[in-house]
C-alpha cells in the first residue's frame, strides 16, 4: 500500500535485486583454502620475491570498514590504543575500499545490507581478504533463523578466518589476524594464494 | 516524571468526549479506535495536559486483537501517559494516523505497518523501512512463520 | 654557488625521483597483468572476427610468478564508490556562482600584496616618497574593493 512518490520506482528496484542476492546465496560460498592444502612447490626462483611481496602485504593490511554491528565496538576496542592493531601494520582504517585490503566484517548481514556490502567487496582491488569477526559473521549467530539476517557473510564474499566470539575480546581478533598474516605469509607467486 | 493515572483523566475526559474510553486503570487508558484521533488532538490542546511528545508508538499481537500502544509526554508539565487501542480485525487492520498531531508517528507507524500490517489511514508515506518490497508476509504477527 | 646552494639542487632531485618512483613503480610491476589481459582481450576479438590472424598470435600467456601486481578490472570494480548503492544521476553538478565573485575580488587584492612583498623589503631605501606612492596605490585598489562589497557582491546567498 505504498502511496506513490518518486520512490517507488527505487523501492521494487532494491527490492528485486535483495531477492535476487537471497535466491542466489542459498548455499555458502566455499572458502578459498584450497591452495593451501596444495604441495607448495616453491620455485627457487622466487622464494625471496615471494617472501618480500608476502611480508610487505601482511606488514600493511589496511582494513576497510565493515562495521554492521556490535562487533564493532570490539574492533574498535582493538584499534585503540590498549590493543593497538596499528602496530601489527593496520595504521588506518579507510572508509574507502579502494585503498583496503582487509574486510573485518564486524557485525550482523540482514539481507536489505547484503547487496552494499558485496558490492564494496567487489570494489575492493586484489589483493583482498575477508575476516569474520563475531558468531553473527560466521553463522548468523542467534538470528541464524531470523526473516531478515544473513546466516554468516560467506554466503555472499570467500571469508579467510573466521573469528569466533560474541564478541571476541580484542585478544582473539588479534590471534584471528596473526592467523591472516601467517596465511599470507604462505601465498607464493606460483600458487596466487587467494589474489587471483 | 509522573505517569498520570488512567482513571482520573477518564473523568475528564468523560466530559469532553463520552464513550470514548473503555477501560481505565492506573497504568493508562484503552480508547475506541473511531475516537483516537480527537482524543489525541484533545489531549494534545488541553490545558494542565498539554501532550506535546509522543515517545513511541509500538504493536502488541494478542490472541483476539492487535494492540497499539502510544506513550505520550508533556514536556512542559513533565507528565506522561499511555493510551491504548485494539483493532479486532486480522486482515487489514486500520488505525487512524496521528502524523497531522506529532511528527513523530510518521517513522513509527510506518514500522507498525512494516512488520505488523496494521495500515494508518492518512499516513503520508505508509511504505517498508525495515524490509524490502516484495518481503511476503509481516514478521512480528504471531502466526509468520 | 654550488657550495652555497648545492643542497637545493639535491633535494629537488630527490623529491623528483621519490615522487616518479611512486608513480611508476605499481605501474611497471602491473604491467605484465596488464598485458596478459590485453592479449588475451585481442585474441578474443580476433578469433572472433579473423580466425586465421589468431592462430598467429601464440596462445602463450605469462607466467604467473611474472604478475606481480594483479589487474582484474571489472565493471562493478571500476565504479565509481557510493558505500555500496550504484550511483543515481551524473556528478556534475551546478554550482554557486558566488565562488566566482570571490576569485574575481582575491585575484585584484592578491596582485596588490603581490606588489607590497617587494616594497616592504626595500622600503628603508625608498623613503617617503615611496611610502606615499604605496598608500596612494593601496588607497585605488580598496576604493575598488569598498566598490565591490557596497554591490553586494560578498555576500552569500
Amino acid at each position: 500500500m505504498e502511496v506513490g512518490n518518486s520512490f517507488s520506482q527505487l523501492d521494487e528496484a532494491e527490492g528485486q535485486v535483495i531477492e535476487g542476492l537471497k535466491a542466489r546465496s542459498q548455499q555458502p560460498i566455499a572458502d578459498p583454502d584450497e591452495w593451501l592444502e596444495q604441495e607448495l612447490e616453491r620455485n627457487i626462483l622466487v622464494t625471496s620475491v615471494d617472501a618480500i611481496i608476502d611480508w610487505s602485504r601482511r606488514s600493511s593490511l589496511w582494513p576497510a570498514i565493515c562495521f554492521p554491528a556490535c562487533c564493532a565496538f570490539e574492533l574498535i576496542a582493538t584499534a585503540a590504543s590498549r590493543f593497538d592493531i596499528s602496530r601489527f601494520g593496520m595504521e588506518v582504517i579507510r572508509a574507502s575500499p579502494r585503498q583496503g585490503d582487509l574486510m573485518i566484517t564486524a557485525g550482523t548481514l540482514t539481507w536489505k545490507m547484503a547487496p552494499q556490502v558485496r558490492r564494496i567487496y567487489d570494489q575492493m582491488p586484489e589483493p583482498k581478504w575477508v575476516i569474520a569477526m563475531g558468531a553473527c559473521a560466521i553463522s548468523g549467530g542467534i538470528f541464524a533463523s531470523s526473516y531478515s539476517v544473513v546466516p554468516g557473510y560467506n554466503r555472499i564474499i570467500p571469508v579467510d578466518v573466521y573469528v569466533p566470539g560474541c564478541p571476541p575480546r580484542p585478544e582473539a581478533l588479534l590471534y584471528g589476524i596473526r592467523l591472516l598474516q601467517q596465511k599470507v605469509a604462505k601465498m607464493s607467486l606460483i600458487n596466487r594464494g587467494s589474489s587471483r | 516524571m509522573t505517569v498520570l493515572s488512567g482513571n482520573k483523566l477518564a473523568r475528564q475526559i468523560e466530559k469532553v468526549l463520552p464513550k470514548a474510553i473503555i477501560e481505565s486503570s492506573p497504568q493508562g487508558l484503552v480508547v475506541d479506535k473511531g475516537f483516537l484521533l480527537p482524543l489525541a488532538s484533545y489531549l494534545k490542546t488541553a490545558r494542565g495536559l498539554d501532550f506535546d511528545y509522543l515517545t513511541a508508538i509500538t504493536a502488541v499481537d494478542y490472541p483476539d486483537y492487535f494492540e497499539v500502544i502510544y506513550q505520550l509526554t508533556s514536556l512542559k508539565h513533565n507528565h506522561t501517559l499511555v493510551l491504548k487501542t485494539r483493532c479486532y480485525e486480522r486482515d487489514n487492520p486500520s488505525l487512524p494516523s496521528l502524523v497531522s498531531l506529532w511528527r513523530g508517528a510518521d517513522f513509527q507507524e510506518r514500522e507498525i505497518y512494516d512488520l505488523f500490517g496494521i495500515s494508518f489511514e492518512g499516513h503520508p508515506n505508509l511504505r517498508h523501512i525495515f524490509l524490502w518490497e516484495g518481503f511476503q508476509g509481516h514478521p512480528l504477527r504471531k502466526d509468520y512463520l | 654557488m654550488l657550495a652555497d646552494y648545492g643542497y637545493i639542487g639535491l633535494l629537488l632531485v630527490v623529491a623528483i625521483f621519490f615522487a616518479v618512483t611512486t608513480l611508476l613503480l605499481p605501474l611497471s610491476l602491473s604491467l605484465p597483468a596488464r598485458l596478459e589481459r590485453y592479449l588475451r582481450r585481442l585474441r578474443q576479438r580476433l578469433s572472433l572476427n579473423y580466425s586465421f590472424l589468431a592462430r598467429l598470435l601464440p596462445p602463450f600467456s605469462l607466467p604467473k610468478f611474472m604478475q606481480i601486481i594483479p589487474y582484474n578490472p571489472n565493471p562493478v570494480k571500476s565504479s565509481t564508490f557510493e558505500c555500496g548503492m550504484p550511483t543515481i544521476g551524473k556528478a556534475w553538478v551546478q554550482f554557486n556562482f558566488r565562488y566566482y565573485f570571490y576569485a574575481l575580488v582575491f585575484i585584484a587584492l592578491d596582485v596588490l600584496v603581490v606588489f607590497l612583498y617587494p616594497w616592504a623589503v626595500e622600503l628603508r631605501e625608498l623613503g617617503l616618497f615611496g611610502f606615499i606612492g604605496v598608500v596612494i596605490f593601496i588607497f585605488i585598489i580598496v576604493i575598488g574593493y569598498i566598490y565591490a562589497w557596497r554591490k553586494k557582491v560578498l555576500e552569500w546567498k
